[in-house]
């Protein structure tokens, strides 16, 4: 099921340093298998299991924490909110991947979202990206974006729209690249602009400010387009 | 032609009829008014015991003729039944100031003239206001007359008095009479008028839906009949992998058309999940996620946009993933499968009459197949 690997050149940090990853999740099945996913990874150091946030993280500072979004019974928003407000990187993962709950989590601060059917690769791919402060999109966050209605949502780029909308239906950058007439890495930087915008709204969080500081450090978007509404009427070509 | 807009016709028949009637009745009381008895007033100027009580009274008719007018055409809201009296008032004066031996001329004009005066007041109004009223000018012509009457004159008085309140009374009753039964008459037949076309609107609708079950009957004869028949005569081997991919095709496309006539809130995620139900029963597992809020979407076009996909979805292997991305003014439909399914076209895409776009490609590992409808 064509995952994007392209997230996969991302390498946490310039040496040899290890990403530590917190996994904090209700089901001792689910902790194991994902554990065993991301330490098969040799860039990613698991630190900390757990099925309680606060518990988790007493053992040890983590770069990113991996959380179930529904844990022992409750959704947990609230908590990603806490986390990312003191800057603490959370990927969330849960099978409840409605849009609403997505965009939900992202207003909250996560640096992304998994549904936890997207599989390993998505899974390993998504804790790098995290780690570096980068934006990654699975196909059911794509979803969430390109449906969002609500009026608060950013506005994007009819090239950004598009490319959000095919990477949802097809999972395969290769084709949504094919389909576009663009390169590959054209469309993950559509898609990634896409993601950036939704840093940009709502409440601010530490985390969303890491993200948006080196999105303008990797040439996604530029400066003066931070804090306002890009108008439509702007290039939407992302920089190279 | 909805029923509303039907009654409203009929609304419109009846205040078209009635209006002759009520233009008539204004005729005939200012024609009487000024043809009859400004003449009788001129000519017994000198004979009326007060003239200018006489000329004083032929104006506040004319007044009260105006503003009943005003009130039968354009609705002024003005009071009816002090206006009666006014009238009432000047017969009363009139009969006072003409003289005895007159009280039978056109110098007491007020008595023959009210009638239609009080019609104009009460001309949508019951007709006992306006019987009470001729009473009542009866009565008072009736004193007039005896009080008038020389001695030895009283039958004769009484016998032409008689044939004066008949032939002044007479006609603006039946006038108002005829009226009222022309309003009900007109009233009737709009309402019936209403009802037929009522009646006719839904066996037009009846006609339509018989239609659109034949259509659905012919597709669906198109998509199982010839292969049932195959299968029945022994032309066709169930063991055939072909046969096998036509059936799961045909099975696919009569649960859509059944779920098509189902009246659920999103009718085209209905459509899709029977689509869906169909391959997942072949063993194939289909994810089908829908974003966004589906707008209401026409048959026809629901039908574009899930019959293409729908038919491919048929043929999947392994596993096929199917989205619904749904905007007010835009509907994307999309499926993707490996590559083993669909016919093995290279990339191609044509409109569908324009309104829903139908987008199809096929490489060596996957299968992409879109539908696109914006609204125009």
């Amino acid at each position: 099921m064509g995952a994007d690997t392209m997230a996969g050149g991302m390498t946490y940090g310039s040496g040899d340093a290890r990403v530590a990853v917190a996994i904090v999740d209700d089901h001792p099945v689910v902790l194991e298998g994902v554990r065993s996913w991301l330490s098969a990874d040799p860039r990613l150091e698991v630190v900390a299991t757990g099925d309680d946030v606060d518990a988790v993280l007493t053992a040890g500072p983590a770069d990113v924490i991996l959380l179930d979004l529904r844990l022992h019974g409750r959704m947990v928003v609230d908590k990603v909110s806490e986390l990312s407000a003191s800057g603490q990187r959370v990927v969330v993962y849960s099978e409840h991947h409605e849009p609403s709950t997505i965009l939900a989590v992202l207003d909250a601060g996560a640096v992304a979202f998994l549904a936890k059917h997207e599989g390993r690769d998505h899974c390993v791919d998504t804790v790098l990206a995290a780690a570096a402060d980068r934006p990654y999109v699975p196909p059911s966050l794509a979803g969430a974006m390109v449906g969002d209605r609500r009026s608060t949502r950013p506005s994007l780029s009819d090239k950004e729209r598009e490319a959000l909308l095919l990477w949802f239906q097809s999972m395969s950058k290769a084709s949504v690249a094919k389909r576009m007439q663009i390169s590959e890495h054209t469309v993950k930087q559509y898609v990634d602009r896409a993601r950036i915008k939704y840093a940009r709204a709502g409440r601010p969080a530490a985390t969303k400010s890491a993200l948006l500081a080196r999105a303008i450090e990797d040439g996604l978007i530029r400066p003066e387009e931070i804090g306002t509404y890009r108008s439509y009427a702007s290039p939407d070509r992302p920089s190279d | 032609m909805s029923a509303e807009r039907l009654r409203s016709a009929g609304a419109a028949v009846v205040a078209t009829a009635d209006r002759g009637g009520r233009v008539a009745a204004v005729v005939i009381a200012f024609g009487w008014h000024f043809a009859v008895n400004v003449p009788g007033i001129a000519g017994g100027w000198t004979d009326y015991r007060v003239p200018w009580a006489a000329a004083a009274g032929w104006v506040l008719f004319v007044v009260v003729g105006v503003l009943a007018t005003a009130r039968l055409f354009y609705g002024f809201a003005v009071p009816v039944l002090p206006l009666l009296a006014v009238l009432l008032i000047v017969d009363v004066l009139v009969i006072a100031v003409t003289p005895d031996l007159k009280i039978f001329t056109s110098l007491n004009w007020a008595w023959g003239t009210i009638g239609w005066f009080a019609l104009l007041l009460l001309y949508d109004r019951g007709i006992g206001t306006l019987v009470g009223v001729l009473v009542a000018n009866a009565v008072f012509g009736l004193v007039g007359v005896i009080a008038a009457s020389p001695d030895g004159h009283g039958a004769v008085d009484l016998s032409r008095f008689v044939m004066y309140i008949y032939g002044t009374g007479v006609l603006p009753i039946a006038l108002h009479a005829a009226m009222s039964a022309l309003r009900e008459t007109a009233s009737n037949a709009a309402v019936s008028e209403a009802a037929r076309a009522a009646l006719e609107s839904e066996r037009l609708g009846a006609a339509h839906a018989q239609q659109e079950r034949q259509e659905r009957l012919g597709i669906v004869s198109e998509a199982a009949g010839a292969l049932l028949h195959d299968l029945a005569t022994g032309r066709a081997d169930p063991a055939d992998l072909d046969v096998q991919r036509s059936c799961a095709l045909a099975a696919a496309r009569l649960r859509r058309l059944i779920a098509e006539s189902d009246d659920v809130p999103d009718p085209l995620l209905h459509e899709l999940r029977a689509c869906v139900d169909v391959a997942e029963r072949q063993g194939v597992p289909v994810d089908l996620i829908a974003v966004g809020e589906l707008p209401e979407l026409d048959v026809a076009i629901r039908r574009r946009l899930a019959e293409p996909l729908a038919a491919t979805l048929a043929t999947a292997r392994d596993w096929a993933r199917v989205t619904v991305v749904a905007q007010p003014d835009e509907v994307v439909v999309s499926l993707t499968t490996p590559a083993t399914a669909g016919p093995a076209k290279e990339a191609h895409s044509w409109p569908m009459n324009g309104v829903v776009d139908y987008w199809y490609e096929r490489d060596e590992e996957l299968l992409w197949a879109q539908t696109r409808w914006r609204a125009a």
